[in-house]
């Protein structure tokens, strides 16, 4: 009698694993087959709920987003929020048809945004940088709608004695402090102690470090002793440890953390609001969604959503500065 | 009749399971391989040459893996090190002179600590140990290869104390009472006999920590420093896996840099193989030494 219990429960789960074995088998060669180019699967992707929504060509009803990794946590949030307050196109323009808001936000940095637009796979091209000349050439009918500014702060420890004698740096001086040429804090000026500059970077192939090395260090190098920090947060945390630190930190953390790091001047300029809005503060970056072509009733709405009070308020919330 | 259907199906699913890891397994080394490829006939022994430097988003980009390679191979060495003379003697405390019952309880937080997570680790050795040394060794800044090396040593402790337990209680079932029985106190047992006895053991149980320490990513990238230039004790380092956690994310794909990141991968994978193969060859002697 146990035997019998025994041997049927085996069988039992032998079903059982073969069936979850073969659907494995059966999702895992549909994937191989949908993956060879990256832009299509997550074209695929993004498609799949709509097919279940319904057999109308939906393809206004739904916006899709790739690119940067700075600016898709903005666009993910003010997405999130339209879509809870208002479900449906028509709630929020009853001009518009009703139909479900589909947002799709992907992230692979700002060379894939525009790649995505290029290639057709995406509506806008999150960009967090300036265009380039060849991209906008090749880019039908360009567009572009900038959503916010990204700076970046050059910070200090607050018991560095730098922050008596000079609040301001040229821009020769920071490339002589992160290049090395500067090997001590007493190089950059001679009241200074005898102590090693500690240059912190962010990973020096990221966005972050492509806004400083464009900016301020043009074609010199940092140098290979820097220490690359993982994340914003590392940066800021290493700075606020090591007295002897100088970094550069996103306008947005540096603010979160002001008394325990020191932003200083850059060529006589502060790293405030109004001086990043007219330009005048240097190491920033634009925040951009490029598109092609005009905008359909839909996407009009969204950015105009992105534009609004609520949506910029979102921007600033996320650490950068808003435009409007 | 029904039997042997039985058999048949149980046989042919338990087959099916092994051979989908092993495909698995070689399915990723595949992959791994092939996106290497590029690096390795594009630049190719230039990745290697000892005073080429790490420069992939430079104007003229250089991949010299080298300082990488020997900063892996040195926070490794040393943290195992450490962890050897810490693990073995807390081994034998726990087996010598701690009553069973209790010991067994302590075993178990010990290794409790093995599950866990490494950004923890990193964060204390962050804002502790790096900060420590900072203010205490007169240097620049903590980050460096030696605070890399102890939060790494800690983390191998519960590994090699358990190898090491193990070991001596296989020794000690054969030797023990007959020292004993000699007149052997129990200090001269483990300096003589119980530590030459279990001496291989510990040398597999140090490559196999070796092993695991290579592979560390994220407690090792928050207190190097990450500067890819040859290690010093006190200096900064960079390490394979922290090197490729770091730039991963950021490379546009199919890149000549992504395929160096595959390719210093491969390295990884090469020294962990030899290092775990050498490993459990001694461990196999090893069991059979001291029974």
């Amino acid at each position: 009698m146990k035997r019998k219990i025994l041997s049927t429960a085996l069988i039992f789960t032998m079903i059982l694993s073969a069936i979850l074995m073969l659907t494995a088998c059966g999702g895992s060669s549909d994937d191989s087959a949908g993956s060879t180019p990256a832009p299509s699967e997550t074209q695929a992707e993004t498609k799949a709920p709509e097919a279940s929504e319904s057999e109308t060509s939906s393809d206004d009803n739904q916006i899709l987003f790739n690119g940067s990794t700075s600016l898709s946590p903005v666009i993910t949030a003010i997405a999130t929020e339209f879509n809870e307050t208002y479900g449906t196109w028509n709630a929020y323009d009853s001009s518009l048809p009703e139909k479900d808001i589909a947002i799709y936000v992907s992230a692979g940095g700002s060379g894939q945004g525009t790649k995505a637009v290029i290639d057709g796979t995406t509506d806008f091209g999150m960009v967090a940088r300036s265009v380039k000349d060849e991209e906008k050439e090749a880019i039908q009918d360009e567009q572009e709608y900038q959503v916010g500014i990204d700076a970046l702060t050059l910070a200090v420890n607050p018991e560095n004695p730098v922050t008596g004698v000079l609040d301001d740096l040229s821009t020769e001086q920071i490339v002589a402090l992160f290049s090395g040429e500067y090997a001590t804090w007493k190089d950059l000026d001679s009241s200074l102690p005898e102590e090693e500059v500690v240059v912190i970077t962010r990973d020096i192939n990221g966005g972050a470090h492509e806004v400083f090395q464009k900016n301020i260090m043009g074609d010199t190098e940092v140098k290979a002793e820097a220490i690359q920090a993982s994340s914003m947060g590392e940066l800021v945390q290493n700075i606020i440890d090591n007295q002897w630190a100088v970094g550069y930190a996103s306008y947005g953390v540096a603010n979160q953390n002001e008394g325990k790091v020191i932003p200083l001047k850059v060529n006589g300029v502060a790293p405030v609001e109004e001086n990043i809005l007219d330009g005048s503060y240097i190491i920033q970056r634009p925040l951009l969604l490029v598109g092609s072509g005009d905008l359909t009733p839909q996407q009009q709405a969204f950015i105009d959503v992105i534009l609004s009070k609520e949506g910029q308020a979102t921007v600033e919330e996320m650490g950068f500065i808003p435009v409007k | 009749m029904r039997r042997k259907f039985c058999n048949l199906m149980g046989k042919s699913i338990i087959l099916f399971t092994a051979f989908g890891v092993v495909f698995l397994m070689f399915l990723m080394l595949f992959h791994i391989l092939s996106e290497s490829l590029l690096a390795f006939t594009e630049i190719g022994i230039h990745m290697f040459l000892p005073d080429a430097q790490w420069r992939p988003v430079s104007e003229n980009p250089q991949y010299g893996l080298m300082p990488v390679i020997a900063g892996t191979l040195y926070v490794s060495g040393l943290a195992v090190s450490a962890a050897m003379v810490f693990g073995i003697g807390c081994a034998v405390f726990l087996s010598f002179y701690v009553p069973k019952q209790i010991a067994k309880v302590l075993l178990s937080f010990i290794e409790l600590a093995a599950g866990i997570p490494s950004v923890i680790f990193g964060f204390i050795g962050l804002t502790v140990l790096v900060k420590w040394f900072a203010g205490h060794f007169g240097m620049a800044a903590g980050q460096s290869v030696l605070a890399a090396s102890i939060v790494l040593g800690i983390m191998l402790l519960p590994f090699v104390v358990s190898t090491c337990q193990e070991s001596i209680q296989n020794a000690r079932n054969t030797y023990e009472l007959v020292a004993l029985a000699l007149g052997f106190s129990r200090e001269m047992l483990i300096v003589r006999i119980i530590l030459p006895a279990i001496s291989k053991g510990i040398v597999a149980s140090a490559m196999m920590a070796f092993g695991r320490g290579l592979g560390e990513t994220m407690a090792v990238m928050m207190v190097i420093g990450n500067s890819p230039i040859y290690p010093k004790l006190l200096g900064r380092a960079q390490t394979l896996p922290a090197l490729t956690a770091l730039e991963m994310g950021s490379i546009e794909y199919g890149s000549r840099h992504l395929s160096v990141l595959y390719a210093a991968n491969v390295i990884l994978l090469v020294i962990l193989l030899l290092t775990m193969v050498c490993g459990h060859l001694l461990h196999r002697r090893a069991l059979q030494n001291e029974t």
